[in-house]
């Protein structure tokens, strides 16, 4: 043991640098998952009695028509993309953190509360302040899961996974009770002060929520391939083992991993709120964090490549609107084709190293 | 009182169907997570199915099939390309959704949802033992599918613990390796589990519609797969345990409406919380001593 540990840990550490020197075999399988996600996807627009290209030409406009539509696309982007990158953060630590939806929207309802809070706030300050209620409330929730995950030795998906729904039913308690607008007739609560609304970037109908996802990803990126917590993240990634004969500590990485994809998570919720629905509305993120699962596997763990991947589900979603509209053909395949996507590029991104 | 143990039954009979086939898959070493989307297929296909063609029992058969279906992707995805058996699960729930609400609405064409209106399967009275005074109305007069389950909690219990077979499936789930050394092949034993939890999990989706509800809306199930995957924990992965965790469950949501009804004050979203809140605390209870099957979730090597 004591003889075959050095070079089983060297290995890994070559490893780990390696998946950077060789992407392009791995863009290749994904795009091709893409490929044969999209086939599938035209097959089922031609069963439903319309022509496929005219519907994903439909797509297209609909997704980047306009200044308006690429507006429209950017803003639904954003928070997969923001969510994501801290989902490809703990992929590649290893940690399965599920719990993405959960933050986002315990993010909302924090950034909700902070924003009526600082109501009297002069606008930068109430947003940032705001923002980070959100990114705290993410990243507390993504605590709770973690110490459930480390201090009792629960298996991390199932902790996140299962706070997910304690999360949602949380937030509609808070939307019954401190957080609702009395007699609005659903859960939602009062429109927030004005000063924390997310300004519209000029010329797009959009808010600045993608230059932040941008940033974010930027941001994460230098960490996870700059930074020594980075490289022990990677490290403990490839081979559990590796990381500990290397002296990291596996228990600190999870947490670290797993606080930045709650602060993430709930940075996107605060997004949403402020910048989308301007109140927090029941539901407003459902499905987020699983679609931010999607696009941090279609990115391959790698936060830059998941921006593109990000960008094409919020284009998709988005345009898909208006096929449906102008051709008649159900929104409802964008999920199929998402859900397809997710499994032929599990597939590509296992099979055959 | 009978009203509200009748509900109980009611509301458990579905999640302890789902669990059922969870157990199947998860005792044999795959995580159980795409339940909720193989409970929406056979929602799915049992409302077609039975509309069709006019007969229950097609819909009942469909229902077995498109639950398998989506099992076949978990078994091919998850165990075959030995992907990670959660995001597996999840993107399999996803492409159910998203597939059940797309063919809804293509099948009458015009781009919306088709409006199915079945008649919901009426109570089959088991004759003599109905005619029991409080508990005959209780235990023996149920829709078919509720003595299926039932049945299905003794069948599974015996299959796991007298079968030759079902102590390879539960082989699978621990140690793998010892299970090829003896000659059987753990890929083919995982892929015949999960295969076999979507159908049974698709049944429990037809309980849904058939039984219950009489038609299929988008996204129908909401969360009865995960909440069944939180009950076969809780139960710790025993058929008794997870059917008796359902009750649990049942019970719970039987009185959040009566608590309603009668106009009590008490949050629904605490008593909701309830079921997970309490699958947590058990898995945080057992700790290392956990149940939890030892090779769940880890791919088989390769030579296998």
């Amino acid at each position: 043991m004591s003889e075959a540990a050095p070079t089983l840990s060297l290995a890994a550490m070559l490893q780990a640098r390696r998946v950077r020197l060789k992407p392009s075999g791995l863009a290749g399988r994904i795009l091709l998952a893409l490929l044969l996600s999209m086939i599938c996807a035209a097959a089922l627009i031609a069963l439903s009695g319309h022509d496929p290209l005219a519907a994903f030409a439909a797509i297209a406009r609909g997704a980047a028509g306009s200044e308006h539509q690429i507006g429209a696309s950017l803003n639904r982007s954003t928070p997969y993309l923001i969510a994501g990158v801290g989902v490809a953060l703990c992929f590649r630590g290893g940690v399965i953190n599920i719990g993405a939806e959960g933050q986002i929207a315990v993010g909302g309802a924090g950034a909700a509360a902070t924003a009526l809070v600082f109501s009297a706030a002069p606008a930068p300050v109430a947003i940032v302040a705001a923002l980070l209620g959100g990114a705290l409330a993410g990243a507390a929730w993504a605590g709770v899961a973690t110490a459930i995950h480390l201090g009792r030795r629960v298996h991390e998906v199932l902790a996140t996974l299962l706070l997910n729904f304690v999360a949602l039913l949380l937030v509609q308690q808070l939307l019954a009770g401190p957080l609702g607008q009395f007699g609005a007739g659903f859960l939602q609560s009062p429109l927030m002060p004005r000063s924390t609304w997310l300004p519209r970037l000029p010329g797009f109908d959009a808010h600045p929520g993608f230059l932040i996802a941008l940033v974010a990803a930027a941001v994460c990126s230098f960490v996870l391939w700059r930074t020594p917590f980075g490289f022990a993240l990677r490290v403990a990634g490839s081979s559990r083992l590796a990381a500990a004969y290397a002296g990291f500590s596996l228990a600190r990485l999870t947490w670290g991993a797993m606080l930045a994809a709650g602060a993430l998570a709930g940075l996107a919720g605060g997004i949403e709120v402020l910048g989308v629905h301007r109140r927090l509305i029941e539901g407003f993120s459902l499905g987020f964090g699983f679609k931010a699962v999607t696009v941090a596997l279609l990115g391959a763990m790698e936060p830059l490549a998941v921006v593109p991947a990000a960008l094409f589900v919020g284009l998709l979603e988005s345009g898909s609107l208006a096929m449906q509209r102008q051709i008649g053909v159900p929104s409802a395949l964008v999920t199929v084709i998402e859900g397809l996507t997710m499994l032929f590029v599990l597939v590509a991104t296992v099979a055959r190293k | 009182m009978i009203e509200f143990l009748a509900a109980t039954i009611r509301i458990a009979t579905p999640l302890a169907l789902a669990a059922l086939g969870g157990i199947l898959s998860e005792r044999a070493g795959v995580f159980a997570v795409g339940l909720e989307g193989m409970m929406l297929a056979g929602a799915f296909a049992a409302t077609v199915g039975a509309w069709a063609s006019g007969e229950p029992a097609i819909g009942m058969l469909l229902a077995l099939l498109g639950g398998a279906a989506i099992g076949l992707a978990v078994a091919i995805v998850a165990v075959r390309f030995r992907a990670d058996n959660m995001v597996t699960g999840l993107a399999v729930n996803i492409l159910s959704l998203g597939l059940t609400s797309y063919l809804m609405r293509i099948i009458a064409g015009g781009g919306r949802p088709i409006n199915i209106h079945l008649t919901p399967l009426a109570a089959v009275p088991i004759p003599g033992l109905a005619d029991i005074p409080v508990l005959g109305r209780l235990l023996f007069t149920h829709p078919p599918l509720t003595y299926v389950t039932a049945f299905g909690c003794v069948a599974l219990t015996l299959f796991l613990g007298r079968t030759q077979a079902g102590l390879t499936l539960r082989a699978t789930g621990e140690n793998p390796e010892a299970v090829f050394a003896s000659g059987a092949n753990p890929l083919i034993v995982r892929m015949l589990a999960v295969v076999s939890c979507g159908a049974i999990a698709g049944l429990g989706g037809a309980v849904l519609t058939l039984q219950q509800v009489g038609t299929f809306t988008d996204g129908m199930t909401s969360g009865r797969g995960y909440l069944a995957l939180a009950a076969l924990i809780v139960g710790r992965w025993t058929p008794w345990g997870a059917a008796a965790a359902c009750l649990v469950f049942g019970a719970a949501e039987a009185f959040e409406l009566r608590l309603q009804s009668f106009g009590v004050p008490v949050s629904s979203y605490i008593i909701q919380m309830a079921p997970y809140v309490i699958a947590l605390a058990v898995l945080a209870g057992l700790g290392q001593s956990s149940k939890l099957p030892a090779a769940i979730g880890q791919p088989l090597q390769r030579e296998h």
